[in-house]
């Protein structure tokens, strides 16, 4: 019984080095939530801002209307369809799997993110802004001085749980032939005709670096709240 | 220095109704004057007021600043607003700056003021109002009588023209009313153009050169505070008199 668990644990991480594929499966969905990441924040925090833009007469801007269909559009769409469509349509002559999964997944994750920049903004005080621009600052420089600062506190934490979805959502990469860590497990599970260890033992890292994450969002969140004492 | 012609606005409310909350308003104010605005709530006073920074955008009529229509396209309100102050009923520092910052971010980044110059001022006006050794904290470790001060002498800190009040005593507890009042009778006394909306009628006899009163998107009242409390001309106004002295 035993020696058949510690067969089966060599044959899933130790022969040949599998181990190895495990850590660059896990390398490869790193790289592509962090450059995903930080196209969405970027992006998405445009999107919010071109969002919360409207006319001196109150009425809607064209820039909110392309945010709005632009949000819409993603958020109508499966994520794998959308990688799929990156991978064999917009950019089918280009071969480099890592740069067009972050560029689908950060587009994907912008439209989510500007929510949460939309609803972080617009939970600061509008008397801050008013306050703001009666002294004679641009609207620029208000969001850039007084609002952004303030709507930070409510942004990076639903700014964090996005950033762990995106992690496990990057999983899908396999179908543009990236081997990512769920890839890597199920391509030793193959090769070995034993799922058990590679799927479980994929699945028990991705849950390490989540609670890793979860702990230092967590340590971030108290300190921005205790800031609020001072 | 500020009058308005045929001043309306209209608020839509969200289901389609539209509310006419000021009906045509004529008035100027000179300099040196400080015009007290009062009347009951829903008159359309805080609207008014905002009108005049186009922190509320008139529906039609003219908002005119120092012979200029400045409710027209092409006016950099910015620059404008940097001529004229305001002060909230609910303060409005900016929760992020420390005092000092609150003091001197307009003047660094609107008026390119040196830090040293822009610090020396707030310096100097934190003195006035006996609140120099708050310069380093948050606005949340202040009183609302401490916070008000620190509204008014941050709009000072632009050397504007004129100074609008929007209820500024409104939200305090009644024990720090008066020592905003008072330093509001001090900026009068050196000579500051101010349009003050408020329910103390104290202040508006004492202070105020002029007494406005509004009622339903109008002026139905103006008079010296003299005549104004001593000698109410309309019905409405001696009814609202009655009920507030």
């Amino acid at each position: 019984m035993f020696s058949e668990l510690a067969r089966k644990f060599t044959a899933a991480f130790i022969t040949e080095n599998r181990w190895q594929l495990y850590i660059k499966g896990l390398g490869v969905t790193l790289e592509v939530s962090i450059f995903a990441a930080i196209i969405g924040i970027l992006l998405g925090t445009v999107l919010a801002l071109m969002k919360l833009s409207e006319r001196e007469d109150g009425k809607k801007s064209i820039l909110n209307t392309i945010a709005t269909v632009y949000v819409d559009i993603i958020r109508g769409t499966p994520s794998v369809l959308q990688l799929l469509i990156m991978w064999f349509i917009v950019f089918s002559t280009f071969n480099n799997g890592i740069i067009v999964s972050s560029i689908s997944f950060g587009l994907n994750s912008a439209a989510y993110v500007s929510e949460i920049v939309r609803a972080g903004i617009l939970a600061v005080d509008r008397g801050q802004t008013e306050a703001g621009r009666s002294i004679g600052m641009s609207k620029a420089m208000t969001m850039r001085y007084i609002v952004l600062p303030q709507a930070l506190k409510n942004i990076i934490p639903p700014l964090g749980n996005e950033f762990i979805t995106l992690l496990k959502e990057t999983a899908i990469v396999g179908y543009v032939s990236l081997t990512d860590l769920t890839r890597a497990a199920n391509m030793i599970a193959s090769r070995t005709y034993e799922a058990f260890m590679p799927l479980i033992g994929a699945a028990v890292i991705y849950f390490v670096v989540i609670k890793l994450l979860t702990i230092l969002l967590a340590h971030v969140e108290r300190r921005l709240r205790a800031s609020d004492k001072r | 220095m500020i009058s308005v012609e045929n001043l309306t606005k209209d608020f839509v409310d969200p289901d389609g109704t539209v509310r006419h909350v000021l009906k045509g308003i004529d008035y100027s104010v000179e300099k040196g004057e400080k015009i007290v605005i009062v009347g009951p709530s829903g008159s359309g006073k805080s609207t008014f007021l905002r009108c005049l920074n186009l922190l509320e955008r008139p529906t039609s009529g003219k908002v005119i600043f120092d012979n200029e229509v400045i409710n027209k396209k092409g006016v950099n309100i910015d620059l404008i607003r940097t001529r004229m102050g305001m002060v909230f009923q609910n303060f409005n520092l900016f929760n992020n700056l420390t005092i000092m910052d609150n003091l001197t971010i307009a003047p660094i980044k609107v008026k390119n003021l040196s830090k040293e110059a822009a610090e020396e001022k707030a310096v100097s006006l934190l003195k006035r109002v006996n609140l120099l050794d708050k310069a380093n904290v948050y606005p949340s470790s202040l009183s609302g009588g401490q916070k008000q001060r620190i509204a008014i002498i941050r709009a000072m800190c632009m050397d504007p023209e004129v100074i609008l009040f929007d209820e500024p005593t409104s939200a305090l507890d009644p024990e720090m009313v008066g020592e905003v009042l008072d330093f509001m009778k001090a900026l009068a006394e050196q000579g500051m153009t101010m349009v003050v909306v408020t329910h103390e009628m104290g202040f508006a006899r004492e202070v105020g050169t002029k007494v406005l009163f509004m009622d339903e998107g109008k002026i139905l009242e103006e008079n010296t505070p003299n005549e104004f409390f001593n000698n109410p001309q309309s019905p409405r106004l001696q009814d609202f008199l009655s009920k507030v002295l």
